[in-house]
């Protein structure tokens, strides 16, 4: 490999970019834009759900368990509702996404010490808001019913009530959240999304860069230039590598400082592993790029072959350990996840070299496959 | 406008059309995505996600090897956690959590029946992995639940009340009734969530690369001189997506949604596909302004990716809307997805009709309308 041709190659390609102003702003505009939006709107708390009762009963009673869920940081709460035809209508149009309907005799049954029931509607449109819902309704009823067993408790063996209800509560559950202490969802987000937009952005400026010669016509002087086929791709795709290297650095300013996300790790290591990762990243585009003839086509494919593995199969919503087999195997089959476990290692676990290095291996190992099979598949002279 | 007129314009439409149908039949690989788009990206989207806790991998420890510690780990079951085995050690346990290997540790401590049976308060101890917030979260509420009823259970016994009866406690039941998707089925979500994404790629992709490209090849030159007016030059475009897109549709939902994973379409399929063309066609204007912007494919797709990434981040179909930022959420209102989300939605799983649907399509129209609008503006001014 001749170094000044590859430089020459690579020093033409970096012109293009520059003088391309559009492009070359929107490709670091587009990343760290992507983490601000995400990073800001991509909170999966469940607060503030709307809300409205039902109250057939109208007692002192109900209208304390109603009080429970309107005095709820979970709930919001948007007033009493005649009946539960009324309650149809507004959970159709998105204006409530949940409903409690207090039966009549609620507040007899339970002065007489008797069990009683009350129904809960839960809009299931988006399941995981409806499931977080339902977890919210059960652990306020089962306060509720803490409260009312103590009190019979205390009077039954006139003790205190709250003796009464430590009694109630044999068992106390003593929770440590590891690496994430407050449950913080952009400490939990802010790495990971680190990793899904380098997984989208350079292989989408690489694909892009690669066909544009190939649609314009322009790779007919490559094929008839003494350039090589291995000293042209590592031109082509240095300039890409850069640009998408100083990307993990505004990246990682963005995740530490602007959403203060803990780095707990090597810095130099992780510098390190993001740059292979970048590599085999950049990877992808240029085997789509080997494959396809359009730009279109290149804008397309390498949006469907990045955007889908990197939220799906990566560990971003769903730690791998949870997923079905071939889901698993899928996942162990892409680059994707293995990056998560170096963005997460390093910022919220602060674990280094020695827990990681087989990932970064695999890395490696994927960085060498993309671009061998590219180098392969990328003839100078195509059967046309 | 003579007939002789309106017939020489109608068939000047009808080549256009045809025109652009065949350019888009002739690049294979496109087409093969779009294809791959709408039924593979579709199904492994629905297959391969939840958002719930599912199957969390959990190490117990258990120092005090008691009936009573036997029956409440026994109580953490799937579908919502996994039993992976006994710990020797809490460093075992650490280092497990370390590398990923398990999301939860349990420690029950020596004399825990010993403690319960004697009046004492214990403690079961808990380690959450809390890398994803959302899981930890839902772990820790899930175990909540099973020690705060095992709790009650032991503590009612003891005290010799309720004996069993728990008819004879003022205890409230609460009944959760999910609508409109009762098993809070994610891949009814998932995949409609999915579906709508990819209508929405495509809807802003395909015109605006359609336009840049003929600007980009020169051949906007000849049809501008051509006697084609701005209008039946982007408008055939414009059509010829939108079928293409709707055919998409089609087949991701009678071939991928409904057979395969059940979905119940609720509603008109008449009113969807109309809609969904109606979506198509006003969003295409997006795609046309980003076409006025750019010079070249490459900076369209950087620009594309700039107006489709908030759109699809801002619908609240990923993250729950009410967990927004106040700020966004007055954003999400500008966004035309957010109205297509309730149409779809409420056309498929709530079974909605026409007039239940007025409020979100005619917020449909109105900015689909504006950006269609303005699309054309700035098309007609740059080269009318």
């Amino acid at each position: 490999m001749n170094r000044h041709r590859v430089l020459a190659v690579a020093y033409k390609e970096w012109r293009e970019i520059v003088r391309d102003r559009l492009f070359f702003t929107l490709a670091f505009v587009v990343p760290a834009l992507l983490m601000l939006l995400f990073g800001y709107g991509l909170s999966l708390d469940v607060e503030d759900i709307p809300f409205a009762v039902v109250d057939y009963d109208r007692t002192a009673e109900s209208r304390d368990y109603a009080y429970r869920f309107i005095d709820s940081r979970y709930f919001d709460f948007q007033g009493y509702v005649q009946d539960e035809h009324a309650l149809a209508h507004l959970l159709s149009q998105n204006t409530i996404r949940a409903a409690i309907i207090i039966p009549e005799h609620f507040g007899r049954q339970l002065q007489t010490g008797r069990a009683t029931s009350v129904q809960t509607l839960v809009d299931g449109t988006f399941p995981f808001r409806a499931m977080t819902t339902k977890g919210y309704v059960t652990a306020l009823n089962a306060a509720a019913n803490q409260d009312n067993i103590g009190r019979l408790l205390a009077q039954a063996k006139g003790v205190s009530l709250t003796k009464a209800r430590d009694a109630l509560q044999p068992v106390k559950l003593e929770v440590r959240y590891l690496y994430n202490q407050s449950v913080k969802s952009i400490w939990s987000l802010a790495p990971k999304l680190l990793m899904v937009i380098l997984m989208i952005s350079p292989p989408f400026l690489t694909a892009l860069g690669v066909v544009r010669e190939k649609e314009s016509g322009s790779i007919f002087n490559i094929y008839s230039a003494t350039v090589t086929r291995g000293e042209f791709l590592t031109g082509k795709l240095a300039p890409y590598v850069a640009i998408s290297s100083l990307n993990v650095l505004i990246l990682w300013m963005l995740t530490v400082w602007l959403f203060n996300v803990p780095f707990k790790g090597d810095f130099l290591f992780f510098l390190l592993a993001s740059l292979i990762y970048v590599i085999c990243t950049t990877g992808i585009g240029l085997l789509v790029s080997v494959v396809v003839q359009t730009q279109v086509a290149a804008m397309i494919v390498t949006a469907i072959v990045t955007v889908i593995p990197a939220v799906l199969y990566s560990g971003v919503l769903i730690p791998i350990p949870s997923l079905g087999p071939t889901a698993q195997g899928i996942a162990h089959l892409l680059p994707a996840m293995y990056f998560t476990n170096i963005v997460v290692g390093c910022f919220l676990k602060g674990v280094g070299w020695a827990a990681l290095w087989t990932d970064v291996l695999i890395l490696a190992g994927y960085a060498v496959a993309l671009f061998g099979i590219g180098f392969f598949m990328f003839h100078k002279r195509p059967n046309l | 406008m003579t007939l002789a007129d309106f017939t020489i314009w109608l068939r000047r439409m009808a080549v256009m059309t045809r025109k652009e149908f065949l350019q888009l039949l002739r690049d294979i690989v496109l087409l093969a995505f779009i294809v791959y788009a709408f039924t593979a990206d579709v199904y492994l989207a629905a297959s391969g996600v939840t958002l719930q806790l599912n199957h969390a991998a959990t190490v117990v420890r258990d120092q005090d090897h008691s009936a009573a510690s036997r029956e409440l780990l026994g109580r953490f079951q799937p579908p919502y956690f996994r039993m992976d085995g006994q710990l020797a050690s809490n460093q075992q346990g650490q280092q497990l959590l370390d590398d990923g290997h398990t999301m939860l540790t349990l420690t029950v401590p020596p004399q825990f029946e010993h403690d319960m049976q004697s009046g004492h308060q214990t403690a079961l101890q808990m380690q959450i992995d809390a890398t994803n917030s959302v899981l930890g979260f839902l772990a820790s509420s899930y175990a909540a639940q099973i020690v705060g009823s095992y709790g009650l259970e032991v503590s009612l016994h003891q005290a010799g009340l309720g004996g069993g009866k728990l008819d004879a406690l003022p205890i409230i039941e609460n009944r959760s009734h999910v609508w409109y998707n009762p098993n809070q089925n994610d891949a009814w979500f998932m995949g409609i969530t999915e579906l709508l994404t990819v209508i929405t790629v495509f809807a802003i992709l395909l015109p605006a690369a359609a336009m840049v490209r003929e600007k980009e090849r020169g051949t906007v030159e000849q049809l501008l001189v051509s006697p084609l007016s701005p209008f039946q030059i982007m408008f055939p475009k414009v059509i010829s997506m939108t079928t293409v897109i709707l055919l998409g549709s089609g087949l991701s939902l009678f071939a991928i949604l409904m057979p395969v994973f059940d979905l119940p379409t609720r509603g008109s399929l008449l009113l969807f596909f109309s809609l969904t063309g109606l979506y198509v066609f006003t969003t295409a204007g997006l795609g046309l302004f980003a076409a006025t912007l750019a010079r070249n494919l490459a900076q369209v797709g950087m620009l594309t990716i700039l107006i489709l990434a908030p759109m699809l981040f801002l619908s609240g179909a990923w993250t729950p809307p009410e967990a927004m930022p106040t700020w966004l959420r007055g954003m999400m209102y500008l966004s035309p997805l957010h109205y297509y989300i309730d149409i779809a939605f409420g056309i498929l799983l709530k079974g909605l009709p026409l007039k239940a649907l007025w409020p979100a399509i005619s917020g449909m129209l109105m900015l689909g309308g504006t950006v269609f609008g303005f699309g054309l503006y700035r098309f007609r001014r740059q080269f009318g």
